[in-house]
């Protein structure tokens, strides 16, 4: 490791660099923050409430945002009247269930293809990423007209299949990375002592368990956020939170409130796993580019 | 032998496994394994060839057809009269145009934005917490940060139209609905949620800049910004090409925002390409154009995909070997 110790000397230049830096980082947090905090804020309000602003050009007014009695009828109007439990049971098994399959079928492809040499893996591992980033409208084209005359169009298996069409590349190729970090030879030991070769690659798996918990969040999330497939495909029997929250847009009236309501009620749990799974995050947005 | 097993701790295994060899001795390495990881391989490549090589022949079936929908209509033969309408369509071209400027716009905000936060998070003392608190916009669902922006853009209680207004920026009308304006909203949403995606791939990137380069070229007298320009960013080439090319991918693989929020008005001026493919294809119910419009857009997956997986490889090795032809 090269030496820490350099000496920085103190000049104009820096010092102003450092203010503007910490300058654009305070802009930067707010701009994040901001509409996250709208988002919750408003929630909370009643309708006059949160239609509140101060007048134009106002910046003191902005105390506005907060002179409110907090109210919790959004969150019961959603849960009562809008049946939101039962989406929110829709999203779960959905996004759940798509995890499943594609976590256990992708671990055993993505290690077979890591240990094996064949011709054309390159084609196949090619044609797995490409499935992967197809666009999701391109692919809903054939989908839905292959669901409608087999009847899965608006039912939670018809859904699940459809969020395995990106999930299930997503495991098998970032799956893969992880099982080429683990060395064959730990396997060739335990086929030494006797293991066969499925025993081996189960004793393998604790090693990878952790990557493979990361990923499974990861492809609930990806379900979970999804919102085409759900409204074309889910539409009617299957409908999960992000659709059941696009119907609160109603002509006669947008229903602000509750739209805020059901933006906390699908985002909060997510915002929690993607803490979880933290550390492997920017390796599984990136399909396994890069690792921090 | 099973010590060595009973350490890893599956010991049960191991000692049945020894048994299994003993009783049938002739069957070990009895395949060769290449059958038996084939077989391992095989449930997820055929359901995954189920779920898009069968989507795709229906596809290209599609394409040369007219589909109809109604139950008892059988779809009549269009030849390549769906891909032969789309070259006077003027509104498919627009659409790709409109996916390029909206994709460049996002793109190069991001990625400024991006780069500058991470080289200034880049081992500052609240690198940790700062970089928790900037993931929060990602785990959202599009179609949330979707309606909070236009929550934020209404013309009447909107903050965003507020400040805008505040700040002399806007006089009045809704930014929406205005047809300058719409897109610059919907890129914004956009950046929101995705820039710090950008910043921490580069900041990954920045922790493999080799610390014995920043020290010689300091030592040579560089300022901070040469250092950046000279040292720092061409290191951080392959991983910027990774983030472009990702959420250049990403730009039309997800279009849930623009859907909620301007649906591609006002005047198409948000329409991009797979916006305009929703449009034919399920509200308008013409499947056979939609396929064909869907088609060309796969076309351009696939060269993307081509480009990653060059870079998938390995990048830093790859461009590093580059640099030293």
């Amino acid at each position: 490791m090269a030496s820490r110790e350099i000496v920085r000397y103190r000049s104009p230049l820096r010092t102003a660099l450092q203010g503007l830096s910490i300058l654009f980082l305070i802009f930067f947090f707010v701009w994040t923050v901001l509409p996250l905090l709208i988002m919750v804020v408003s929630s909370f309000k009643d309708l006059l409430d949160a239609f509140q602003l101060p007048e134009v050009g106002d910046f003191g007014g902005v105390g506005v945002m907060f002179d409110f009695k907090p109210t919790g009828a959004h969150y019961v109007e959603l849960f009562t009247e809008k049946h939101f439990g039962v989406y929110l049971r829709n999203s779960l098994i959905a996004s759940l269930g798509s995890a499943a399959v594609s976590v256990s079928l992708g671990s055993m492809a993505a290690y077979a293809l890591s240990r094996a040499e064949f011709r054309g893996k390159r084609d196949l591992l090619f044609w797995i990423i490409s499935t992967r980033m197809a666009p999701v409208v391109a692919v809903m084209v054939p989908l839905y007209v292959i669901f409608r005359s087999s009847g899965l169009v608006g039912t939670l298996p018809g859904l699940i299949l459809a969020y395995t069409t990106f999930n299930l590349p997503f495991a098998i190729w970032i799956l893969k990375g992880f099982f080429d970090n683990v060395p064959y030879a730990i396997e060739e030991a335990a086929q030494c002592d006797g293991c066969t070769r499925w025993q081996a690659f189960r004793l393998i798996i604790p090693l990878v368990a952790p990557g493979i918990g990361a990923f499974i969040v990861l492809c609930v999330l990806f379900g979970w956020n999804d919102f085409l497939f759900a409204s074309i495909i889910g539409s009617g029997g299957a409908k999960t939170l992000p659709v059941a929250t696009a119907e609160l847009v109603q002509p006669v009236k947008i229903q602000w409130g509750m739209i805020m309501a059901a933006g906390v009620v699908t985002t909060v749990p997510m915002m929690f796993l993607g803490l979880l799974i933290r550390r492997y995050l920017v390796a599984g947005l990136t399909m396994g580019a890069v690792r921090e | 032998m099973a010590a060595n097993i009973a350490d890893i701790g599956v010991a049960s295994e191991a000692v049945r496994g020894v048994r299994t060899i003993d009783h049938h001795p002739e069957s070990f390495n009895h395949r060769p394994p290449r059958y038996y990881l084939l077989w391992l391989m095989l449930p997820a490549i055929l359901l995954l060839a189920a779920i898009s090589l069968y989507p795709l022949v229906w596809l290209i079936y599609m394409t040369l057809h007219e589909v109809q929908l109604a139950p008892g209509k059988s779809d009549v033969w269009a030849g390549i009269d769906n891909f032969s309408r789309l070259a006077s369509d003027k509104k498919f071209a627009r659409g790709w145009l409109t996916l390029f400027k909206y994709s460049a716009l996002c793109l190069s905000v991001e990625i400024g934005l991006g780069v500058l936060v991470a080289v200034i998070l880049n081992n500052n003392r609240f690198e940790k917490i700062l970089v928790t608190i900037f993931l929060m916009p990602m785990m959202m669902a599009p179609v949330i940060a979707g309606f909070l922006y236009m929550f934020l853009y209404n013309g009447t209680f909107g903050w965003y139209f507020w400040l805008l207004q505040s700040i002399g920026l806007l006089e009045s009308g809704s930014i929406l609905g205005n047809k300058f304006w719409a897109m610059f909203a919907i890129v914004a949403t956009d950046v929101w949620q995705w820039t710090p995606l950008i910043a921490l791939i580069t900041l990954a990137g920045l922790k493999r800049v080799p610390q014995e380069q920043l020290e010689a070229h300091m030592v040579d007298g560089a300022g901070p910004f040469r250092n950046f320009f000279s040292v720092a960013l061409p290191n951080l080439y392959p991983f910027l090409l990774i983030a472009i090319l990702l959420r250049f991918m990403d730009n039309f693989r997800f279009i849930d925002h623009i859907l909620i929020m301007t649906g591609g008005g006002p005047a198409n001026a948000t329409k991009i390409l797979p916006t305009y493919l929703f449009d034919v294809s399920f509200k308008f119910f013409e499947l056979g154009r939609g396929a064909a419009i869907a088609f060309t857009l796969l076309l351009l997956t696939i060269l993307l995909g081509l480009a990653l997986t060059i870079v998938f490889e390995d990048p830093t090795r790859k461009l590093r070997t580059e640099r030293e032809d």
